[in-house]
């Protein structure tokens, strides 16, 4: 029963124990806030290049593109484990918006927008033909035109809120696009004859990926057409990736693996040489080098929190140090009443594990609170201040992220738990070691 | 003379009392290594600015003819140093076989260029000619050469983020192909108008260039103003620019030196190229600084919201440095009492803990100091023991624009973190302070 009552005691009696609980709950607090942004920041940026990309790629990073990809896709098609599948096209090119006097450097991708949108999260991305994806490519105010998607960033500017301002309808605009059309084996494909194909297409809607660097430099166009603009239509079909998506059941890596499976065998009837460049990747693997710099930073940010984690270790250390000292009267009656040493190491463990619960307990309610408010909080700081955590003008960030992720939150209050009994073993085992006949005699009372 | 004795005495014989000094040593190199590595990073930023286009910059909002004189013109201001023209236009290059990247053209007068950037350091080939920097190229005499940069010809290693300067070299002497574009006067059924005309240039890369700044080494492709003007204006004469890149003399004030760049570009304006008051009022004068405020600003921004954050978390020094004074005072009652019966008054005793806690937080920030500028000194070689070791390339040019970590200590930042550090310290000593000037020494001393 002791066990029970002097922790709680000595918990809200003494004084010094709020100030370890002060600190263990400032510090979860901290944690807690800026976890809970950082996990959310990453989770929807993977998130976002997960849709983007679907659920497995095959490909090449060469423009040249690779052949035969026609009959892979028969293979494909024949698998039970595979929901959708969309060939496309990606090269650079110059696009020249019509009446204009300035170009920009841009990457196309064609794709068929149906299949594409089973593949992956194009369809949800578009605007004006969100609900019928069939009509991406065929502007509203000639569906005869050859349309194009572009990329919300390079089409519409961001307010301070981050929002875009869309006209009601597509404006009829004319984009000259140019490239150029490489030879399977990559030389220029009209070398000496003007080295570029230009075509002209209309702009018929915005896609808004989320992810700034797709949205600032992606057009869209129909795949046949910019197969024939990158001369991927001769004298063999080409393609430059395959976009896959998994049924619900398949689990990514092992449907990653199984279509891996049927690309070695494609190949090997195929002959050797001609398919090397071309890789089976996870959504994960294709997107690593933009979603590796994110996970880093978290990384870094994990590495900071846990010296933050050392010195609420140090505190706890010396306020237990304290509470030991002046308690050393009650640890001499127990021993003298027959208490172990183990027991009173465990009564002290008892109340350090106390001040981390309740500790941890009130810095994720403060967290939880916090990021509850926190967008509104940031719009109040707008409005008065002009203050916003990110400028929405440059980054393509909507709101804070506030979601606690439970997992995350169990390993801080754990670590915040751990923190404390750390911080609290040296005192308690003195106070163990601590001899009730030399605690208990005339000259120490 | 006492109080310096008991501080000693304390430091030697009270162990806990390092560990506030670590913790206030820990919190202050934190603190520092982040503003001076943020720091480090905006200027580099800024800096990469004035490396690429100058101190100043000029840009009309329409290109421009006749800008030889314009130069001479600026040049004849006592603030400038110098001045050159660009043309720019974006492009793709095809540079062999499936490469084909999409790139910004700069039309640059190497010779002027150099005095305005020193932009020379930067060629791969040319960096320690003492001759002026040349389109020249050894293999194809007659040719148009060019430079490009260095992300343009190769990809840094994946795991290293080093470049393969071996198969650079190889690729000087090379020829690549650019289409580009620009705005011509043209006749379309029957109407004149201006209208964009697709451009096909060859060229043979003369020299690399690698300047660390991975944007400007990843995008850029320079040809000679005089023949990129010919081939995207071909029907134009004179001398077209769209911006002129100004270096200031090292004594000039900048906001006088930019109204009198002002003042010579509306006259040339007015005078020379015929342009309305709105047209040349529509042109920016503004330091290449000015040009990446808004990113500075936001970057300034997430500096001061991490120092926020780690400022709320070294709150917590002050606790702990209270926890282990009290500790201290809790302990040494008897020393207290003996300095007081001596007739210490309990001001004194007040300040003898007081001072302590100075002389901690001193001693902590001091060496926290030591510890912040040994780290950011050393960030490259941290970095590069992580990889090692981990395997984990922390640092990478194309997120962070930078091949090497800017890694200049701010002092002008440390120093007031130092400040208050010690600041901390003895506010954290304050408390423990007053109860040791409220001790009775009667109480302590007496025999039972």
């Amino acid at each position: 029963m002791y066990k029970v009552i002097l922790p709680f005691r000595y918990l809200f009696k003494k004084r010094i124990s709020y100030l370890a609980l002060v600190a263990v709950a400032l510090c979860v607090f901290i944690v807690v806030v800026v976890m809970t942004v950082m996990t959310g920041l990453v989770r929807d940026f993977k998130q976002k290049n997960h849709s983007f990309v679907g659920d497995c790629v095959v490909g090449t990073e060469s423009l040249v593109g690779f052949s035969y990809y026609e009959d892979f896709m028969k293979v494909l098609e024949q698998a039970d484990f595979i929901e959708g599948l969309s060939a496309a096209i990606k090269n650079y090119a110059l696009i020249n918006p019509k009446g204009s006097q300035r170009s920009v450097g841009v990457e196309i991708m064609g794709i068929d927008p149906v299949r594409h949108s089973e593949a992956t999260g194009f369809g949800e991305t578009l605007h004006y033909s969100k609900s019928d994806v069939s009509r991406t490519f065929k502007p509203s105010y000639d569906p005869n035109l050859a349309g194009c998607v572009v990329g919300i960033d390079l089409w519409l500017g961001r307010d301070a809120k981050g929002q875009y301002t869309y006209a009601a309808k597509p404006e009829r605009q004319a984009l000259g696009v140019s490239c150029f059309p490489l030879t399977p084996k990559g030389a220029l494909a009209k070398a000496g004859a003007g080295e570029v194909n230009t075509k002209t297409f209309y702009y018929s809607d915005t896609s808004h990926s989320g992810l700034a660097r797709v949205d600032s430099s992606f057009v869209y166009l129909p795949f046949e057409q910019a197969q024939s603009l990158c001369g991927m239509d001769r004298p063999v079909k080409r393609a430059s990736w395959l976009h896959i998506k998994f049924g619900p059941n398949v689990k990514p890596e092992a449907g990653c693996e199984k279509v891996a499976l049927l690309w070695r065998q494609f190949v090997r009837g195929k002959g050797a040489g001609l398919l090397d460049t071309v890789k089976v990747q996870s959504w994960k693997d294709y997107r690593r080098p933009f979603i590796a710099a994110m996970e880093k930073e978290q990384t870094m940010l994990t590495a900071m929190f846990v010296l933050v984690g050392v010195t609420t270790v140090f505190i706890v250390l010396v306020v237990f140090y304290m509470i030991i000292s002046h308690k050393s009267k009650d640890i001499g009656v127990l021993k003298s009443v027959g208490i172990s040493n183990s027991n009173i190491l465990l009564l002290f463990l008892c109340f350090a594990f106390w001040v981390g619960v309740f500790g941890s307990a009130i810095g994720a309610a403060a967290g939880w609170q916090f990021l509850v408010h926190i967008n509104q909080i940031e719009n109040w700081l707008f409005e008065h201040f002009e203050f916003q955590l990110w400028d929405r003008t440059i980054y393509a960030i909507g709101d804070i992220p506030n979601t606690i992720d439970l997992e995350v939150l169990a390993v801080i209050i754990v670590s915040a738990i751990g923190a404390c009994l750390a911080g609290a073993l040296i005192p308690s085992w003195q106070a163990a070691r601590q001899k009730p006949v030399e605690i208990l005699q005339v000259t120490q009372l | 003379m006492l109080n310096l004795f008991l501080w000693l005495r304390y430091l030697r014989k009270k162990k806990i009392v390092l560990l506030s000094i670590a913790a206030v040593a820990l919190s202050c190199s934190l603190l520092i290594v982040v503003t001076s590595l943020f720091n480090s990073f905006i200027n580099a930023f800024e800096q990469s600015a004035v490396e690429t286009m100058g101190d100043v910059v000029l840009t009309p909002p329409i290109k421009f003819t006749n800008y030889p004189m314009l130069i001479e013109r600026l040049e004849g201001l006592g603030a400038v140093e110098a001045a050159t023209a660009t043309i720019s236009a974006p492009g793709l290059v095809h540079l062999g076989k499936g490469n084909v990247r999409a790139v910004i053209i700069w039309g640059i007068e190497p010779g002027r260029r150099q005095k305005v950037t020193g932009f020379k350091r930067f060629l791969l080939k040319q960096k320690d000619s003492a001759t002026a920097p040349s389109f020249a190229t050894d293999s194809a005499t007659g040719k148009l050469g060019g430079f490009v940069g260095v992300g343009v010809v190769a990809e840094p290693d994946e795991k290293t983020d080093e470049y393969d300067f071996g198969e650079i070299e190889k690729m000087m002497g090379k020829r690549a192909v650019l289409t580009t574009g620009a705005a011509v006067e043209s006749r379309v059924d029957d109407k004149r108008g201006r209208q964009f005309k697709r451009r096909v240039l060859p060229f043979t890369i003369a020299d690399v260039l690698f300047t660390g700044m991975y944007y400007v080494d990843e995008k850029f492709v320079y040809l000679p103003i005089e023949q990129l003007q010919k081939i995207l204006y071909p029907n134009e004469e004179g001398g077209i620019a769209d911006q002129i890149q100004i270096k200031l003399t090292n004594d000039a004030q900048t906001d006088a030196a930019m109204a009198q760049i002002r003042g010579v570009w509306e006259e040339f304006a007015e005078k020379q190229l015929g342009w309305g008051s709105y047209l040349i009022s529509q042109a920016e004068v503004s330091t290449s600084k000015q040009m990446q405020s808004q990113y500075a600003a936001e970057l300034r921004k997430q500096m001061g919201v991490l120092l926020f954050i780690f400022g709320v978390i070294s709150l917590t020094v002050v606790v702990l440095v209270f926890c282990i004074f009290y500790m201290i005072v809790e302990t040494r009652q008897k020393d207290i009492a003996v300095i007081r019966s001596c007739g210490a008054s309990g001001g004194a005793v007040a300040l003898t803990f007081v001072g302590f806690g100075a002389c901690v937080g001193i001693i902590g920030s001091v060496l926290g100091a030591v510890l912040g500028y040994a780290v950011t000194k050393n960030i490259n070689a941290i970095e590069e023991w992580i990889r090692v070791i981990f395997g984990l390339k922390l640092w990478k040019s194309s997120v962070y624009m930078f091949s090497k970590i800017p890694n200049e200590v701010d002092w002008a930042w440390a120093l007031p973190i130092i400040f208050f550090a010690v600041a901390a310290a003895v506010v954290g000593a304050l408390i423990p302070a007053v109860v040791a000037a409220r001790t009775e020494p009667v109480n302590i001393l007496r025999y039972e």
